[in-house]
C-alpha cells in the first residue's frame, strides 16, 4: 500500500508532556494546529503522517502516536513552533457523510490521492468541493498526490493535480509515504501558510 | 485522579477558601431558580467555570500553583458542580431521551445479524479479547456522573482500539490504515458493547437504552471546553460518528446485499417483538449497567430469576463486596432515597390520601457530595 515498511517505534507511546496537556496555552510563538486528512481508504493517508511524525528527530519533541490521531511539534525558522494535532478520517464511503464531524474547527485541511488511481483523484475533488461549502472559510488546504514513487502505474500526471490545486487556491504536492521524498516539505508548507490570528 | 478531588475538597474546608465556596454554593443555587435547560445550563456552567479559574488563578490558596495544579483543582470542581446538578443537566429532555431510545432500538436490532465483515473488518483485527476490554470500558460511562470521568471511559476504550491496531501493525507487520480501521472497530465494539449488555441480564434489559446519546451530549455541553480538545476531542467525536452512523445506518451502509439487509432487519424486528421489553427508567437503566460492569457478585446474579428482582446485591454477603461495590451501593442507595422522597411527598400532598408515609430522616439528601464520596462526609463548610 506504499506505505514504508519500517516497524513502528515501540518506543514512541503517548509522550505528550503535562505542559503541553494543561496549561500550555497556545500563543502566537506556539501555535497548536488542528490537522484534518481526507481521501479514499488505501490512498496513504495514515503513512504519510507516520512518515512525518516518526521522521522527525528532534529529541526534545513532543509526540503522540496512535493509529488515527498522531501529534508533532516543528520549529520553524522564525522560532515559533507548530504542534500538529492530526486527525485522519476513514475514508470509505460508507463513512463520507460523518466527515464534517471532524473537518469542523480544523485550521488545515490535507487532501490526498493516490497518483495512480483516477478515482481517488476525483474523490479528492469531491472533499475539496465539501470543504469549501462546509468548512471554516479560512481554511489552509493542501491537495498531495501520494505514491509519487509509482512513475510506471501514474495515471494523475503532475500538471492535473497543479492545475486543480491552483483552481482552488490549494497548496499542491506529490509525496512518497515509502520513500519519505517531500514528507516534511508538506508539513513545513503549511506550517508557513497558517494564518497566524486564526491557528487556535 | 481521585487524589485530586479529595484535594480540591481539603481546599476548599480551608476557612481561606470561604469566598470560593460561598461562588460555589449560590452558582448552584441560582441555576435551580430557572427551568432546566441544556443549552442555558450549558453556557452558565461553562461561563461559571472560566469566572472560578480566574478567581483561583488570583487565590491566595493558589499562589504560586503551578498550571496543573490549578488545572486540577479545576477538575475538582467541575467534579463537585457536575455531581450536585447531575440530575438536571443529565439526559433531562424528552428529547434526549427519545434519541437514546431510537439509538438503542436500532443498536438491538444490529446486534442480532451484525458482523465484523459486515463493516469490512478485516479477520487479522477480529481479537475478541481486545474489544471486550474495549466493550468494558465504553459501558463504564454509566458509572460516572462527572463529565471527566465519562470522557475518560471513551478516551480508555479508544485506546484499547488504538492498541489492538499498533499491536497488530508491530506483530504481523501490517501495514497501520489509521482511520480507515479505527472507526470500523469503535462501531463495532460501541454495538456489541450493548449486547454484553443484553447477555448478562434477562430480556427486559435489552431494552435500556445504555444512553449513548446522553452521555455525548453531556459531554459536549459540561466538560470544560479547555479540556475537549487534541486527543480526547478526536475520540470523542468518533464515539459521535459512530452514534451517527448507527442511527443513519441503512441497506447502503453495510457490506451486504441489500434485500438480505431487510431481511435481517424484519426477523430482528419480529424476534424483539416476540420478547416484550418494559422499558426501565434511566436510572433504573443505569444501575443495571454499572452493576453489569463490575459483575458483582457475578455468581449470585445467576438467582436473580428466583428471587424475583433485579437487584443483583440480593444476596450478596458483605465480604463479597469492594470498594466499588459500596460507591454503586452508594448511589443506588441514595437514588432509593430520592425516590422514596418524592414518593412520599407525593402522597403526602395527594387530597385523597389519609396516609400519612414517614420520610426517612436522611440529612442533606441532596448533598449528592457527601454521599458519592462517602467518608468522613467532606462536604463543603459554610453551607
Amino acid at each position: 500500500m506504499g506505505c514504508s515498511s519500517s516497524l513502528p517505534d515501540r518506543s514512541s507511546g503517548r509522550l505528550v508532556g503535562p505542559n503541553l496537556e494543561n496549561g500550555g496555552a497556545p500563543d502566537s510563538k506556539n501555535l497548536r494546529v488542528k490537522l484534518v486528512l481526507l481521501g479514499d481508504s488505501g490512498v496513504g493517508k495514515s503513512c504519510i503522517v507516520l512518515r512525518f511524525v516518526r521522521g522527525q528527530f528532534d529529541p526534545t519533541s513532543k509526540v503522540t502516536v496512535g493509529a488515527s490521531f498522531l501529534s508533532q511539534t516543528i520549529a520553524l525558522q522564525d522560532s515559533t513552533t507548530v504542534k500538529f494535532e492530526i486527525w485522519d478520517t476513514a475514508g470509505q464511503e460508507r463513512y463520507a457523510a460523518l466527515a464534517p464531524l471532524y473537518y469542523r474547527g480544523a485550521a488545515v485541511a490535507v487532501v490526498v490521492y493516490d497518483i495512480t488511481s483516477p478515482e481517488s483523484f476525483s474523490k479528492a475533488q469531491y472533499w475539496v468541493k465539501e470543504l469549501q461549502k462546509h468548512g471554516s472559510p479560512d481554511i489552509v488546504m493542501a491537495l498531495v498526490g501520494n505514491k509519487a514513487d509509482l512513475h510506471e502505474k501514474r495515471e494523475v500526471s503532475v500538471q492535473e493535480g497543479i492545475d486543480y490545486a491552483e483552481k482552488n487556491g490549494m497548496f499542491f504536492i506529490e509525496t512518497s509515504a515509502k520513500t519519505a521524498d517531500n514528507i516534511n516539505q508538506l508539513f513545513e508548507e503549511i506550517a508557513k501558510r497558517l494564518p497566524r490570528s486564526t491557528a487556535q | 485522579m481521585e487524589a485530586n478531588f479529595y484535594d480540591f475538597l481539603d481546599r476548599m474546608r480551608n476557612p481561606a477558601s470561604l469566598d470560593l465556596v460561598r461562588s460555589i454554593k449560590s452558582f448552584i443555587v441560582s441555576i435551580s431558580f430557572y427551568a432546566a435547560n441544556p443549552e442555558n445550563d450549558a453556557k452558565k456552567l461553562q461561563d461559571f467555570f472560566s469566572t472560578m479559574e480566574a478567581a483561583i488563578v488570583e487565590h491566595p490558596l493558589w499562589e504560586a500553583a503551578t498550571a496543573q495544579e490549578i488545572d486540577s483543582a479545576m477538575e475538582g470542581l467541575e467534579k463537585y458542580v457536575m455531581t450536585k446538578l447531575f440530575s438536571r443537566t443529565f439526559s433531562s429532555s424528552p428529547e434526549d431521551t427519545k434519541m437514546d431510545l431510537q439509538v438503542s432500538e436500532k443498536i438491538q436490532l444490529l446486534q442480532a445479524f451484525l458482523k465484523p465483515e459486515h463493516v469490512d473488518i478485516p479477520p487479522f483485527l477480529c481479537n475478541e479479547a481486545s474489544w471486550l476490554l474495549a466493550e468494558k470500558e465504553l459501558l463504564k460511562i454509566n458509572a460516572f456522573k462527572s463529565p471527566r470521568e465519562k470522557l475518560l471511559c471513551i478516551v480508555n476504550c479508544c485506546k484499547v482500539i488504538n492498541n489492538l491496531l499498533l499491536n497488530v501493525s508491530m506483530s504481523e507487520n501490517r501495514v497501520l490504515a489509521g482511520a480507515d480501521d479505527f472507526l470500523p472497530l469503535l462501531i463495532f465494539v460501541t454495538i456489541k458493547a450493548s449486547s454484553s449488555l443484553c447477555h448478562f441480564a434477562d430480556h427486559s434489559i435489552c431494552a435500556n437504552p445504555p444512553q449513548l446519546h446522553s452521555n455525548l451530549r453531556f459531554i459536549q455541553l459540561y466538560r470544560r471546553q479547555a479540556k475537549l480538545v487534541s486527543e480526547a476531542a478526536y475520540y470523542f467525536t468518533n464515539l459521535v460518528s459512530t452514534k451517527s452512523f448507527i442511527l443513519d445506518l441503512n441497506a447502503k451502509s453495510l457490506s451486504m446485499d441489500e434485500i438480505v439487509f431487510e431481511e435481517n432487519m424484519k426477523a430482528a424486528r419480529q424476534k424483539n417483538k416476540l420478547t416484550p421489553k418494559e422499558p426501565l427508567s434511566a436510572s433504573e437503566a443505569m444501575k443495571i449497567s454499572q452493576d453489569h460492569e463490575y459483575q458483582v457478585p457475578s455468581e449470585k446474579m445467576q438467582d436473580k430469576e428466583t428471587s424475583g428482582s433485579n437487584y443483583p446485591y440480593m444476596e450478596a454477603e458483605a465480604g463479597d463486596l469492594t470498594v466499588r461495590d459500596v460507591e454503586i451501593l452508594l448511589s443506588t442507595y441514595k437514588d432509593v432515597v430520592a425516590k422514596y422522597t418524592n414518593l412520599s411527598r407525593a402522597v403526602r400532598r395527594h387530597p385523597f390520601s389519609k396516609t400519612e408515609i414517614p420520610v426517612p430522616r436522611v440529612e442533606g439528601t441532596s448533598d449528592t457530595l457527601s454521599q458519592l464520596v462517602g467518608t468522613g462526609a467532606p462536604s463543603l463548610p459554610g453551607g
